[in-house]
């Protein structure tokens, strides 16, 4: 016998899964969402993801080498930390760069994306610890962080996908407000809904068949489970349908189920629940806690679309998300062949 | 009768089997060692005292050590000649008594009177005195198992063998199928049962099938899950009775025994002999010819080893027992005694031997426990050094440490270590506090 033999607690076969080959079927889920944002947004897109994904890579790299000693004793250590840092790369930050460039709207500028992606990683995951240790989703709060500080991103463009549609779009902030405002679900066809085109939003979010298609790959790969997007956005929607049916000033639009499609399809709902709320490190562990974490989101996404009328999907995730470590502590399940306890009466 | 079709239980994981190495394989009987190490410690209890001395000339099958306790058991000669030394040997990294017998290839045997018509209490008297115990692992003493405190109504045979690679039961199954019946029926005349089930699963649709030609007997056909073997899984399977946290099935009627005990029970009554051989599975993708051995308790697994042909290549980790629950072995210096179910040697392709990333939070692990608990709380908890949060958070004490939890998780963290960490602590502590 050999003394490269390895003596460990069982169990000595594992699955061949790793956090790598999941954050590479992340990415592959992600990548039709991608392609048709470029197909979409042209160059502006391209340029937008690969500053997201470099920028996020290289600030993980940085903030890995700084703290792990990399300029100490003047770079002695420098080629070691740089193979640590290999060793250890998991692609988590590309899988954060790539949401976080899909879920702004094109006219961002590559300097503010870039800040964003330094921001999300830097600020939001690594100085948590790095992954899995973060509180809430580094994309989603990149997102916020842009939007908040930039003011071009109030600026949405069509798709140069198709020019004669172009001249319908409604000018409101998504597809929402104005179905909203309007009180009809005939604004813009379904068509163009699920395939995105003539449609302003952002660069991952418009191509809906896109997204399904990811879906559909994280459920195959068993990455996520199929039923929490799907109970997120049928929820959110449904809700949003009768929440649309109060009366406003008197005058009710009815509940009109035609409705509901519009609701599901539109704004960054979709992508938020395929890609953003399915976040392993930031939603909750066991299938109690999860139910819980989904119909919160789905109440409140429908509740303060209603009160406000612009996209919250990612709001929402972030309140969620600091949410989560209450839900892990109070839904605790309660194993295998337990019997509540029945309260004996006291007294004689 | 005819096989019907069991439930599944919640979560669980499907594991890639790898019978089929060994499988195909009857069963051959090894060679009696020139020399025997029996261990003293061959049940769940304290270990067994030994009556003989250095110098006595023993008989297969004789009495040498007697069992000290409720949980312990009797410990027999499995080969005959005389008895060299009664020492401390090093065994899978601890230091446990050995009594050491040099063959003299008589193999003049000494055993009980058989029984004919025996008796509720005949039999329990003579599983008790031939030292059987639960072969499917655990070695738990049978004759405590079959005198429960509650009424039970039915018996369970446990054919699942749902640990990868070990194939001993199931050549078992096949080859002595009458003689597992007709130890089932002595099994449930001394519980006083009528209703016999045993549970095999669907990957050894032979074994079922042949099960099928008793009409007492009620062959059920269990979903490929792991841990189906687990006694709380496999009752709620097949019965759909809950075994409450903190009870013995017995509480919910039913008691489960393992095919190759039920074995050993007719082979007790109708030979009087006691068990001191049982199958071993020797297999793995490192080992030159997989094989399903016939082995006499205190064999060394380096003659094991060498039986089925040597290493066909440099292992990566040698296992005793199952790869999902079976103990890692740094030497060969280890010897076979009543539980060893398996010895496989894995190759690199084949054993996880990854190093721990940083947790995910991804939840797998509560997804695919049997028990319902929460693993990564356990493991979180108990990394900072707080067992008792770490055990109320993950519901630690309710873990059968089947391992579902890290062969699935991504990251490759030593998730049963934490646990048995976590484990060992609350009870100190809770003796600490008893005191």
């Amino acid at each position: 016998m050999d003394s490269s033999i390895v003596i460990s607690t069982p169990p000595h076969v594992k699955s061949k899964r790793t956090t790598k080959s999941i954050m590479l079927d992340v990415i592959i889920a992600l990548l039709p969402a991608a392609i048709c944002g470029i197909i979409f947004f042209g160059v502006d897109a391209f340029i937008l993801e690969i500053t997201a994904v470099l920028g996020a890579v290289a600030t993980e790299f940085v903030y890995f080498f700084i703290e792990k000693g990399g300029f100490a004793k003047k770079c002695k250590n420098a080629g070691a930390v740089c193979k640590l840092w290999w060793k250890q790369f998991d692609y988590t930050s590309i899988v954060s760069g790539l949401i976080l460039a899909l879920i702004v709207p094109p006219a961002v500028a590559w300097y503010e994306i870039l800040i964003g992606a330094i921001f999300a990683i830097a600020i939001v995951k690594m100085v948590f610890g790095g992954t899995g240790k973060n509180l809430v989703n580094p994309a989603c709060m990149g997102r916020i962080f842009i939007f908040i500080s930039f003011a071009s991103v109030g600026t949405w463009i069509a798709p140069n996908f198709d020019a004669i549609n172009a001249s319908e779009i409604t000018t409101g902030a998504t597809y929402l407000s104005g179905a909203l405002l309007k009180g009809n679900g005939d604004a813009m066809s379904l068509v163009d809904l699920l395939l995105g085109s003539g449609l302003a939003g952002c660069i991952g979010e418009t191509c809906k068949i896109a997204l399904l298609v990811g879906y559909v790959y994280l459920c195959v790969r068993k990455v996520i489970k199929w039923w929490q997007p799907l109970l997120y956005v049928v929820l959110s929607a449904f809700l949003s349908v009768c929440l649309a049916a109060i009366p406003e000033d008197g005058v009710s639009a009815g509940f009109d189920i035609a409705l509901f499609p519009a609701f599901a399809l539109s704004g960054g709902l979709m992508f938020g629940a395929i890609f953003m709320a399915t976040d392993y490190v930031t939603s909750p562990k066991g299938v109690y806690g999860q139910l819980v974490y989904y119909i919160c989101l789905a109440v409140l996404t429908s509740l303060l679309r209603y009160l406000t009328g612009i996209e919250v999907v990612s709001f929402v995730i972030l309140i969620m998300n600091l949410f989560v470590p209450l839900i892990d502590k109070y839904i605790v399940r309660k194993p295998f062949g337990y019997k509540r306890e029945k309260k004996v009466k006291e007294g004689k | 009768m005819k096989a019907i079709k069991a439930k599944s239980f919640f979560a669980g994981i499907h594991v890639k089997d790898m019978k089929s190495l060994a499988c195909n394989c009857p069963t051959e009987v090894m060679p009696d060692p020139a020399v025997a190490y029996i261990s003293l410690r061959q049940s769940l209890g304290k270990p067994a005292v030994a009556i003989v001395e250095k110098g006595q000339k023993v008989k297969e099958g004789e009495l040498i050590a007697k069992a000290d306790g409720a949980i312990s058991s009797d410990v027999f000669a499995s080969i005959a000649g005389e008895v060299t030394d009664i020492t401390e040997l090093d065994c899978a990294g601890c230091k446990e008594s050995f009594i050491v017998i040099k063959g003299d290839g008589s193999g003049e045997k000494s055993y009980f009177p058989p029984l004919k018509d025996a008796t509720a209490d005949e039999i329990k008297a003579r599983i008790r005195d031939c030292g059987i115990v639960g072969l499917g692992g655990a070695a738990f003493p049978t004759a405590v198992k079959i005198a429960p405190k509650t009424p039970v109504d039915t018996l369970i045979l446990n054919g699942a063998e749902c640990e990868p690679y070990l194939t001993c039961d199931h050549r078992l199954m096949l080859e002595h199928t009458e003689e597992i019946a007709r130890g089932a029926r002595y099994l449930a005349k001394a519980l006083g049962v009528s209703r016999i089930i045993i549970g095999i699963e669907a990957n050894k649709p032979d074994a079922i099938a042949a099960f099928e030609a008793f009409d007492d007997i009620q062959p059920v056909i269990l979903k490929k899950q792991y841990p189906m073997g687990s006694e709380k899984h496999i009752i709620y399977v097949t019965t759909g009775r809950k075994v409450g946290i903190g009870k013995l099935p017995a509480d919910s009627g039913v008691v489960v025994q393992n095919v190759a005990t039920a074995y050993a029970v007719c082979q007790a009554v109708e030979l009087g002999k006691p068990l001191y051989e049982r199958i071993v599975t020797v297999s793995g993708g490192a080992i030159a010819q997989p094989k399903n051995l016939w082995v006499k308790d205190g064999t060394p697994v380096k003659e094991l080893v060498e039986f089925c042909g040597g290493e066909s290549q440099t292992p990566k980790k040698a296992i005793c027992g199952g790869p999902m629950t079976g103990v890692a072995l740094a030497s060969y210096d280890m010897y076979t005694h009543k539980a060893t179910s398996g010895i496989l040697l894995l190759t690199k392709e084949e054993a996880a031997a990854e190093e721990p990333t940083p947790c995910l939070n991804c939840g797998k692990c509560a997804d695919v426990c049997p028990m319902h608990l929460m693993p990564m709380n356990t493991a979180f908890y108990s990394a900072a050094g707080d067992f008792e949060t770490a055990a109320k958070l993950g519901n630690t004490m309710s873990c059968i440490e089947c391992g579902a939890c890290e062969y699935i998780c991504p990251a490759k963290r030593p998730l049963i270590q934490a646990i048995r960490k976590t484990k060992a602590a609350v009870r100190a502590a809770a003796k600490k506090g008893g005191k």
